[in-house]
């Protein structure tokens, strides 16, 4: 390998880290506390952004070691201040509007064999996150600074307006990423980060939801990614997306997804598809399993294949330990072929604190090169 | 006589189940926190008067040689979201006893009763609001279990193999009598009768408010699945040659 190709290695693994709005333990793992949709915490149907009172309160009560009120609590008083942080509660947990702070200050080191690559300790989220939901509509929205390797900028991952149509059917526009399969919590996951699914990957477009007591429907269309629509650059594309999601029991999911991305002067047309089943046996123990396929029209290889694992053990109250095997590969190419190993630990001490620590190992076969990530990330959902 | 018979035949019958149910939990199952007995369980020097009174007059207690009583079992409850999804409630403090009717196979006499204190829903503080807002298990012995009574198979209960049959019932639950319908699937194996009963209980039929806490909710309707292991008592000592 020549040293340019590693220069490169480094620098990608520099942007896939640098790029991670979320590297966290969230909804998915959850299913062990029987919680199999992420519309009961969060505001966005598909998960992820600003937790609903709800979700705070579920966070404070039931995930972090310390800082629970218990029941008798009164819902409609707001936390003291310093508990749930300095926005969430400003406002009063019955306010229907909601405000949120996302902060993410981060410690990265990568280890590349023959390559010397610096620490890092950066700022990898600084998001304000806003919600209004009123009886029908919700309205949701961010805005803060995009890290990049080159510097930031500012960004609104996400804002959308969503309004429930009738009893289990609501509609929403606007920017957002698209459900499909599993959103785990780190999206550098090859489910995500392999399948468009990553921190800029939203899309504009328009999404509707339909749920029943055991099953949810999300079908979702659009003009394409929004950062390639904003700029302009020649790439949008029609694209569309579809996600069922079957509670076989509370702590029993399966999922299955399908995508669509129209070809653009750039890149070929792409679908897909995927499975993905949670298993929670018992309440500290989280499992999730997604297998997924790509085909391209062209390119070096028509067909590529994902699988990625996640279990995660709650070993005490507040603190998570999980094991993150990934493989990718295709049918034609092997150097796109990667295995990934992730080990993981959350701690989560009492809100609004939450540390993650994460050791990724890849190795990409065809080549023998290895590449070793430690994250160290202190989140404050202020 | 015949009031002093029923009421000693009564006192085996609780003393009984009470017994069961502390060999299958290891904890007895009416024994408040303070370590005080409940008041619907007899002492024992009582239970051995009240069986010297059966012997004695020639009544068996009320539990007869057709009874079944329940040596196992659970009950979930599902709960349905405002939101979409549900989640469970689960609980094996189920104990009882049913005997076919003299007078017809298919209606049961006896009652299955259910601690409603030991209802858990995998997390603290929903467990809390349960039992403390919603079923108010504090406000007394009526609140704090479920009694299903006057049972009526569609269909007799059968001697042998496997039925599945309609059932209703008459649920006593947060202090209110409420009639009930469901299906139940019964399977007689090796001497033991094995029984999932589901059924559908309205909330506000039974006054229990409507969950809710911060913006999320339960549904009215709640799916309640119970399944046991029913078993022969062992011969009582009436009927003993």
């Amino acid at each position: 390998m020549t040293g340019a190709t590693w220069a490169t290695a480094a620098r990608a693994a520099l942007v896939v880290v640098i790029g991670a709005p979320t590297l966290a333990m969230a909804d998915p793992t959850l299913l062990s506390k029987q919680y199999p949709r992420c519309t009961t915490c969060h505001y966005a149907d598909s998960g992820g952004g600003l937790l609903t009172p709800y979700g705070r309160s579920l966070s404070r009560e039931e995930i972090s070691m310390f800082g629970r009120q218990g029941a008798s609590a009164d819902p409609a008083q707001p936390p003291p201040a310093g508990w749930d942080g300095t926005l969430f509660g400003f406002l009063g947990e019955e306010s229907p509007l909601q405000l949120g702070l996302d902060l993410r200050p981060s410690h990265l080191d990568v280890d590349i064999p023959g390559r010397t690559v610096a620490d890092r300790n950066f700022l990898m989220t600084l998001d304000l996150q806003a919600a209004w939901h009123g009886e029908r509509w919700t309205a949701y929205g961010t805005i803060g600074r995009q890290p990049r390797a080159s510097g930031g900028r500012l960004v609104s991952y996400e804002h959308w307006v969503a309004y429930r149509v009738a009893d289990g059917v609501s509609v929403r526009g606007g920017r957002f990423l698209p459900a499909y399969g599993v959103r785990f919590a780190d999206h550098t996951m090859l489910t995500r980060e392999r399948l468009a699914l990553a921190q800029d990957d939203q899309i504009y477009g328009v999404e509707v939801g339909i749920s029943t007591d055991r099953t949810l429907l999300q079908v979702s269309v659009g003009p394409g990614h929004a950062d390639t629509l904003l700029h302009g650059d020649g790439r949008g594309a029609l694209t569309g997306s579809s996600r069922l999601q079957i509670d076989v029991s509370p702590r029993t999911v399966v999922v299955a997804s399908g995508r669509y991305h129209g070809a653009t002067s750039a890149d070929p047309a792409r679908s897909g598809g995927g499975v993905a089943v949670g298993y929670a046996p018992a309440a500290w123990l989280t499992t999730w399993t997604q297998a997924d396929v790509q085909h391209q029209v062209l390119g070096p290889s028509r067909r590529s294949y994902i699988v990625a694992h996640q279990t995660s053990v709650e070993v005490l109250r507040g603190l998570w330990v999980r094991v993150s095997p990934q493989v990718r590969w295709t049918d034609t190419d092997p150097s796109g072929d990667l295995r990934r190993m992730v080990y993981g630990v959350d701690v989560y001490p009492r809100p609004p604190w939450h540390v993650t620590v994460s050791y990724a190992r890849d190795r990409v076969p065809a080549t023998g090169r290895r590449v070793q990530r430690l994250l160290a990330q202190l989140h404050l959902y202020l | 006589m015949a009031r002093t018979r029923h009421a000693a035949a009564q006192i085996v019958t609780q003393w009984w189940e009470a017994e069961v149910e502390m060999a299958r939990t290891g904890r007895h199952p009416h024994v408040m926190r303070a370590g005080t007995r409940h008041p619907s369980v007899p002492h024992r020097p009582l239970v051995v008067l009240a069986v010297a009174a059966c012997v004695l007059t020639g009544v068996p207690p009320a539990v007869g040689a057709q009874a079944w009583r329940v040596s196992s079992g659970d009950v979930e409850v599902r709960c349905r979201l405002t939101v979409g999804g549900s989640f469970h409630v689960e609980t094996t403090a189920l104990s009882g006893t049913v005997e076919p009717s003299r007078t017809s196979g298919a209606a049961l006499t006896g009652t299955l009763r259910v601690d409603l204190t030991t209802l858990d829903s995998g997390i603290d503080l929903r467990n809390a609001h349960l039992r403390d807002t919603y079923l108010e298990v504090a406000r007394g012995a009526a609140f704090q279990v479920a009694v299903l009574s006057e049972i009526a198979l569609a269909d007799p209960l059968p001697a042998t193999g496997r039925q599945e049959t309609a059932f209703s019932g008459l649920l006593a639950l947060h202090g209110v009598e409420r009639p009930v319908a469901g299906t139940a699937a019964l399977r007689h194996r090796d001497g033991q009768l094995d029984v999932e009963a589901r059924f559908a209980v309205s909330l506000d039929e039974f006054d229990i408010p409507p969950p809710r806490y911060l913006g999320i909710g339960v549904r009215d309707t709640v799916d309640i699945t119970v399944t046991f292991t029913a078993m022969r008592p062992p011969v009582s000592p009436a009927e003993t040659p």
